[in-house]
């Protein structure tokens, strides 16, 4: 960035130096740029194929948000995608559930396993990076362990809906997926349980002090991480149309790249909902855009790699400036 | 305190008793899928060949007419970055090459996830291309977006890794499962003696090449050497360093009542020959497996691995491209037996939609040195 | 680095009581998860099988190490695997280029503490969370190495090049370099004021600046020596075989990150010793092998593993936290 711009920007009111609207900016920037050099990349098509596909990673990334403002983290999202991909499957399968009841079960599954992280990191006091770092491998075992490393395969029609369907011209998922932004933003904006979280993030003790249940507020979140990855593990499911333990793995560095991306501090206390869908659509579409360009795949690994530092780069240094 | 962790001590070792089983009770090869097998006649006699099939792929809707015209394709391996999907790669880019009107680009997963390959695979569909080649990491996780490839009109292929028939209009297969299972236990019972036992090294148990071959290795096994005996089969991901942990655990665990590790992937066939070797078992403990030439010159060469089972994978992408070309010129079409691939000559369909590269190779000592890849 | 002392003597004994048991308790699950499966398959017990455990993730012990002090110092990295399959590739090429065999092991050692350097300042001077730069530096390695080797196999490595066979005294060199690295890291750590800059920084940077220590300069220092550990890592896991991957071992960092905390490192800076590090990497590698040797079903092993590093690292808290109830300082 050259210092007139730089200049310019210190100049600017203080919304244009929020994180989320230089990110947003940047964010133009980069598709205006893309569009130019590919005439299929700004279309509704493919913009909406773009929203199928990012559904999954987005649904946990609300959570996360949430997880990461207490100062917390959760390593363990991939693995229960595969954990509730795997329990749909055997309920329906060899429980003979209803699809809709497996489905109950695989959500409830996810929220288990979420609920169990929190239970161990608010009541023995393990570490959240920790806990979850260690029920990541017991998690995915447990997939194995369970489904035997053999796939549930054909599945009825009807559920293929939520996973490849359309719904309103968009994909079903997506609007879910919308739906549940906005109640998670309006959550973490305008309720007291949202401004909770940042209070636990910047100051746990004084949180303590002021009264307020922090126990109970990280339980919850936990429960929703893992519940948003069983509901993440239904809707792949029902776009690949079969359950593999190997499901989500690695899922949760996409998801964390997402949301630091989107601004969220990862010592706690800062960071919006809004922040993490940009942070979330600039990496979707910028791995889209740079294919579709002609971008190899391993190429494009790296400029995400980079385009992650330096966004957080001038972001955070413009912050300081302004402070 | 130190109390209390023995006592955590002594209810893991608990657990693990209460977790363990006997390995050779269990009436399944761990790591084997639960399809269907169909193991070959035993001895040296030439398959007898299957029973014709009616065409079961799938057919591009609308799909603009290219015959003889330039097309660009697009080949989506399972990952990037391993010498086998190199060497197929290398092998599309050569048929490419010599069809002359075939722009082909290799672009994949640098892991091998079903949904990494899947957006791949969405991202050549809209950037309009006219024909896909792809090798599977899951047969029925593939198959909606190869649907959709499809029915936008674009020709898809799959080669190594197969999708559910109805998802491509044909696959090329290096060599059947049945064909590969009963190269590698033969090779294994010739090694180790009709009565000896041997354990497995794969990649995981969900990869569904592997579930495959296990599975027919098994069945085959059972009617052609019954008195080999099977121990068990560890996963080692596609990982050098895991490979040969596993294999080195093995080799310690079983001593001299291990005579043979089967080598399941390109990754855990040489880890497994390492571990032999640096445990000076060379002789004693036979490796087979599915290797590439290059990696397995120096056990062969010590004589520390007698024979490697494997296609070409060159010939392989090769074969694979020249299909696509066939496809789209419609000179392979629903209903044909045979398809002309350039210097591999005439490859035959089988069993309905599959195109037959051929026997699977067997590399040793005499042979080795004249492959590089 | 400036040298100031931070601590006095009192505070150095109270620290050494505070972490001895820590490691005590460890190095008792090593052989008591030994005995145990002893019992059950005395094989496990050969000379030859603990040796091979040692020997076949020694350089996950060795990266753990400089990974600890990352931990310690408040950080965390993620790159550290890519960058290990990073600098395999560049020794083996070196290697097979021609170039003598001490260059080849030195330039990833070199290079290790470049990479690792660089990100370090980024972390500190520019103040962006280590565990962003390291995310991106993950991507930028792993996306790079594929480029660059488009995945070949590195083979034919000459003879020489292969310092995991070679041995002092009898003594094979992958644990020769884990118990010297660990044995020199834990000793700095402990008696040198620079080395215990790294807790000071950890613990709280503020106290720490206030006491004379500069944070940003012991942030960088810690990098580099992690990125010297990464290298010595690099030299053992790739002259081990004959072949080089040239692609990054995927999952690595998790492992080592593992081996950290489960040997007592606190993710939240300022406490845990490297000798805690290699016993939780032993204990972690014997475990793997264990559930072999015992004959858990295959498709059990993960879940069992896992669930005995929650069962280590929760029976680690609750004994630090009674340990504070009794009034130690934790």
């Amino acid at each position: 960035m050259s210092a007139a711009a730089e200049t310019a920007l210190l100049r600017a009111p203080w919304w244009l130096k929020r994180h989320e609207t230089l990110l947003a900016i940047i964010l133009a920037v980069a598709l205006v740029g893309l569009g130019a050099f590919n005439d299929r990349f700004l279309t509704l098509d493919n913009l909406l194929n773009q929203g199928r596909l990012m559904t999954e990673i987005g649904l946990i990334a609300l959570p996360m948000t949430f997880v990461i403002i207490t100062g917390g983290i959760d390593l363990s999202v991939g693995a229960i995608v595969g954990l509730s991909a795997v329990m749909l499957g055997y309920a329906w399968k060899t429980f003979a559930f209803p699809l809709p009841l497996a489905i109950v079960f695989a959500l409830f599954v996810g929220g288990l396993a979420g609920f169990v992280n929190g239970f161990v990191i608010t009541r023995v006091k393990v570490p959240p990076l920790i806990m979850t770092i260690a029920t990541l491998a017991l998690y995915r075992g447990l997939a194995e362990g369970v489904s035997q490393a053999h796939s549930v395969r054909g599945y009825p029609e009807a559920f293929y809906v939520l996973g490849q369907g359309d719904v309103l011209g968009a994909p079903t998922q997506l609007l879910i997926l919308i739906v549940l932004i906005v109640v998670a933003g309006v959550a973490l904006d305008r309720t007291t349980f949202g401004r909770a979280l940042y209070a636990i993030g910047s100051n746990e003790t004084a949180a303590r002090f002021s009264a307020l249940a922090v126990d109970r507020a990280k339980l919850v979140v936990y429960t929703l991480s893992g519940l948003a990855s069983g509901l993440a593990a239904v809707v792949l499911v029902s776009r690949v149309t079969t359950t593999r333990m190997d499901m989500g793995m690695g899922y949760e560095l996409d998801v964390i790249a997402a949301v630091v991306l989107g601004g969220t501090s990862i010592f706690g206390g800062a960071g919006t909902i809004w922040g993490t869908v940009i942070g979330l659509v600039m990496i979707q579409l910028l791995k889209n855009g740079l294919a579709l360009t002609g971008v190899k795949g391993d190429a494009t690994i790296v400029v995400i790699g980079a385009a992650l530092i330096v966004s957080v780069l001038i972001a955070s240094s413009l912050q300081r400036r302004r402070e | 305190m130190k109390a209390r962790y023995l006592l955590t001590t002594a209810a893991a070792a608990c657990a693990l008793t209460a977790f363990a089983t006997d390995a050779n009770a269990a009436g399944k090869w761990d790591g084997g899928d639960d399809l269907a097998t169909s193991p070959l006649e035993c001895g040296t006699g030439a398959a007898a060949p299957g029973a014709p099939m009616k065409y079961d792929g799938g057919q591009p809707t609308h799909a603009p007419n290219k015959a003889g015209k330039a097309i660009t394709v697009v080949d989506v391996p399972k990952l990037i970055g391993i010498g086998y999907f190199n060497a197929t790669s290398k092998g599309i880019q050569d048929a490419a090459k010599e069809i002359g009107n075939v722009k082909a680009k290799t672009d994949g997963p640098t892991e091998a996830k079903i949904d990494e390959q899947i957006k791949f695979i969405d991202n050549s569909i809209t950037s309009g291309v006219d024909g896909i080649l792809f090798a599977a990491n899951d047969p029925v996780a593939i198959a909606p977006v190869l649907k959709k490839a499809l029915s936008k009109g674009i020709h898809v292929v799959g080669y190594d890794a197969n999708a559910t028939p109805g998802a491509r209009e044909w696959f090329v297969n290096q060599s059947p499962f049945n064909g590969i299972a009963k190269a590698m236990v033969d090779a294994m019972a010739k090694e180790t003696g009709e009565d000896g036992s041997f354990a497995i090294v794969t990649s995981t148990f969900t990869t569904p090449n592997q579930a495959r071959w296990i599975a027919e290795m098994q069945a085959y096994a059972a009617k052609c050497h019954p008195k080999l005996q099977w121990l068990e089969t560890v996963e080692a991901q596609e990982d050098n360093n895991l490979s040969f942990n596993q294999a080195t655990t093995l080799i310690n665990k079983y001593g001299d009542k291990l005579k043979g590790l089967f080598g399941m992937t390109s990754v855990a066939t040489p880890a497994s020959a390492e571990a032999v070797t640096k445990a000076g078992q060379c002789g004693k403990v036979a490796v087979v497996g599915l290797a590439t030439p290059n990696a397995m010159k120096p056990y062969v060469h010590s004589g520390c691995v007698k024979s490697v089972v494997l296609w070409n994978p060159i010939d392989l992408g090769y074969a694979a491209t020249y299909v696509m070309r066939a496809a789209v010129d419609g000179k392979l079409e629903p209903g044909d037996t045979s398809v002309e691939a350039g210097k591999l000559g005439k490859l035959n369909v089988i069993n309905g939609s599959e195109i037959l590269l051929g026997a699977p190779f067997i590399y040793d000592k005499a042979n080795i040195d004249t492959f590089d890849f | 680095m400036t040298a100031i002392p931070v601590t006095g003597a009192a505070a150095s004994r109270g620290f050494l009581r505070r972490f001895a048991s820590q490691e005590a308790l460890l190095a008792l699950a090593v052989i008591g998860l030994a005995v145990a499966v002893g019992f059950v398959n005395p094989r496990f017990l050969a000379y030859r099988n603990l040796a091979d455990i040692l020997l076949g993730n020694a350089y996950i012990a060795i990266a753990a190490i400089g990974m600890s002090m990352v931990i310690i110092s408040g950080n965390i990295d993620i790159s550290v695997g890519a960058l290990i399959g990073v600098l395999a590739t560049v020794s083996g090429s070196l290697a097979v280029a021609g170039a003598p065999t001490a260059v080849a092991w030195l330039v990833p050692l070199a290079l290790g503490i470049l990479v690792m350097a660089a990100q370090g300042a980024v972390v500190a001077y520019l103040r962006i969370p280590a565990i962003v730069v390291t995310l991106g530096m993950l991507s930028i390695l792993k996306g790079g190495l594929i480029s660059v080797t488009g995945g070949k196999w590195i083979t034919d490595l000459p003879q020489g090049f292969h310092l995991a066979d070679l041995d002092v005294l009898g003594v094979p060199m992958p644990v020769v370099i884990m118990v010297a690295a660990t044995a020199l890291a834990a000793i700095w750590m402990r008696d040198t004021a620079s080395g215990r800059a790294i807790y000071a920084t950890g613990g709280n940077a503020e106290a720490a600046r206030l006491c004379g220590v500069n944070p940003q300069r012991t942030v960088v220092m810690v990098f580099a020596l992690h990125g010297l550990f990464a290298g010595l890592a690099t030299l053992v896991y790739a002259t081990q075989l004959r072949v080089i991957q040239s692609t990054t071992p995927s999952g690595l960092e998790l492992t080592i990150i593992t081996a950290s905390v489960v040997g007592g490192v606190s993710i939240l800076g300022g406490a845990g010793t490297v000798v805690g590090s290699t016993l939780a990497a032993i204990l972690i590698a014997e475990i793997t092998s264990a559930l072999v040797f015992v004959n858990v079903s295959p498709y059990w092993t993960d879940a069992l593993r896992g669930g005995l590093i929650l069962a280590t690292v929760i029976a680690d808290i609750i004994r630090r936290r009674r340990r504070a109830a009794r009034g130690w300082r934790t």
